[in-house]
C-alpha cells in the first residue's frame, strides 16, 4: 500500500471522528469511545507501521531544524507526521468533549475549540483550557 | 474520577480465562497479550513496507516471533497454576518471571530493530556490533526458553496439582522436552549461521510457515521441538480415556515419538532435504 493510498484512507477516517465529536450530543455513549479512542488508536497503529517501515530510510533527525525538515523529505515519514497530527488532534478533541461533559460545559461553548483543534491543533487546546479556566469561576451549580 | 481517567475500573474486566491467567502469571500474561496486540502494527508495517529480506517482506519475521512468543507466554501462564501452591508469589519467581520477560522483550527489540534497518538479526555477524548482539541474544534465547524447564520440573515435583496423573505427566514432560529439544536444535542451528541447508533457487516455500520446499530447513525441527509443550498435553488429554498406567505409558511413548520426529526432521534438514517433499 503506497503512502498516497494511506493518505486517502487516513483523512476521511479522521474527518469521520471530527464529525462525530461535533455531533456528540446526538449519541454521546457512542461518540466518546469511537471518536475519542478507537479512531485515534487506528490512526496511531498506522503511524507506528509507517515509522517501522520508513524511519530508517529517511535522512535527517531531531537535532536541528534542517534535520527535522530533512526527515519530511521522505514521503513515508511525511505521511507518518501527518497521521501523527490526525491521531493526536482527534484524541485531544475527544478529551475536550469528555472534559466538557464531566464539568458541565455546554456543547455549543466548545464548538469553536473543536474547530480550532481540527484545523490548528494546539490553538484549539489553549482556547479550551482558557475557556475552562474562565468557566470554573462560575458559582458552583447543584451537585 | 475525572474526565480523563483511563485507568482500570475497580472490578477487573475481561473474560474469566484472562483474569485467571493474569492472577496466576501476571508478567507472562501481560506480555503475552501485548505481543498479540503488537502483531497489528507489525502486519500493518508489512502492508506498507516494500522492502524484502531473503525473499520475504522484512516484517514477516518480527510478526512470526510476536505470534510465537505470545503463544509461548500465554501457554506458560496457563500452566503456571499447576506449580506448587505459592510458587508464583515467591520473590525468586517474580524476579525470574521478569528476567524471562525482559529476555523476550530484548529478542523482539533486536528482531524488530533489524527489520527496521532491513538487515538480518539471527546469523548476522556482518559487523562486530551485530555479532556481539547475536551472541547476547543467544543467551537471552536460552534464558527465555529456560522457563519451560523451571516450570516443567516444578509441576513434575508437585503432588497436589489436582490433575489426573497422565495429564500432569504430559504437561511436565512436554515442558521439559520443549527446553531440551529446543536448546539442542536451536543451538545446532545457531552454529550453522543459516536456517537453510543448501541454496534455494526458486525460493518456493510452504505457505504461512515459510519453510523451504527445495532445500533443508532447520526451522521445521525447531518448530516441532518448541511445540512439545503443546503436543504432549494434547496427547495427555487423550490419555485421560485410558486407565492411569496405560495413560502414562501413552504419554511416555508420545514423548519418545515426538523426540524421534524432531530428530528425524532435524537430520532430514541437515541432509539438505525439504520437509514434506510430496508438497514440493
Amino acid at each position: 500500500m503506497s503512502p498516497e493510498t494511506l493518505f486517502q484512507v487516513a483523512n476521511p477516517l479522521a474527518m469521520a471522528g471530527w464529525l462525530m465529536l461535533v455531533a456528540h450530543p446526538l449519541a454521546p455513549r457512542l461518540v466518546v469511545p469511537v471518536a475519542g479512542l478507537v479512531i485515534p488508536a487506528i490512526l496511531s497503529t498506522g503511524y507506528v507501521a509507517l515509522v517501522l517501515a520508513f524511519w530508517t530510510s529517511a535522512s535527517g533527525g531531531f537535532g536541528s531544524l534542517p534535520d527535522v525538515m530533512a526527515l519530511f523529505d521522505h514521503p513515508g515519514v511525511a505521511l507518518a507526521g501527518w497521521v501523527h497530527y490526525l491521531a493526536f488532534d482527534l484524541f485531544v478533541g475527544g478529551w475536550i468533549v469528555r472534559t466538557a461533559q464531566a464539568e458541565g460545559i455546554a456543547h455549543l461553548m466548545i464548538l469553536p475549540s473543536l474547530l480550532l483543534t481540527f484545523l490548528f491543533g494546539p490553538a484549539g487546546l489553549i482556547l479550551f483550557l482558557a475557556l475552562r479556566a474562565v468557566l470554573s469561576l462560575r458559582a458552583p451549580q447543584r451537585e | 474520577m475525572t474526565a480523563f481517567d483511563l485507568a482500570a475500573p475497580p472490578v477487573a474486566p475481561g473474560p474469566a480465562i484472562l483474569r485467571r491467567l493474569m492472577a496466576d502469571a501476571p508478567v507472562f500474561t501481560a506480555l503475552g497479550l501485548l505481543l498479540a496486540m503488537a502483531t497489528v502494527p507489525l502486519f500493518a508495517a508489512m502492508a506498507v513496507d516494500p522492502r524484502m529480506f531473503q525473499g520475504v517482506d522484512v516484517w514477516v519475521k518480527p510478526a512470526k516471533f510476536a505470534v510465537s512468543l505470545s503463544l509461548y507466554l500465554l501457554t506458560l501462564a496457563l500452566f503456571a497454576r499447576w506449580m506448587p501452591a505459592g510458587t508464583t508469589g515467591r520473590r525468586w519467581w517474580r524476579i525470574y518471571a521478569w528476567v524471562v520477560a525482559l529476555a523476550i522483550l530484548a529478542e523482539m527489540a533486536w528482531i524488530g530493530g533489524a527489520a527496521m534497518f532491513g538487515t538480518g538479526s539471527h546469523f548476522n555477524v556482518g559487523t562486530p556490533a551485530m555479532a556481539a548482539l547475536y551472541a547476547a541474544m543467544g543467551i537471552a534465547a536460552v534464558t527465555l526458553t529456560s522457563a519451560t524447564l523451571v516450570m516443567g520440573l516444578a509441576i513434575w515435583r508437585n503432588p497436589a496439582t489436582g490433575l489426573p496423573p497422565a495429564l500432569r505427566l504430559s504437561v511436565a514432560l512436554g515442558l521439559v522436552l520443549t527446553f531440551v529439544l529446543t536448546v539442542v536444535v536451536a543451538g545446532a542451528m545457531s552454529q550453522t549461521l543459516s536456517h537453510h541447508v543448501g541454496t534455494p533457487v526458486t525460493g518456493a516455500m510452504l505457505p504461512v510457515m515459510g519453510w523451504s520446499r527445495e532445500v533443508g530447513d532447520l526451522r521445521v525441527a525447531h518448530f516441532l521441538a518448541t511445540h512439545a509443550m503443546h503436543a504432549l498435553p494434547l496427547l495427555g488429554l487423550v490419555a485421560l480415556r485410558l486407565p492411569d498406567g496405560a495413560g502414562r505409558a501413552l504419554v511416555w511413548a508420545g514423548a519418545a515419538g515426538w523426540t524421534a520426529l524432531v530428530a528425524g526432521t532435524f537430520l532430514q534438514a541437515q541432509a539438505g532435504q525439504p520437509f514434506l517433499p510430496a508438497l514440493g
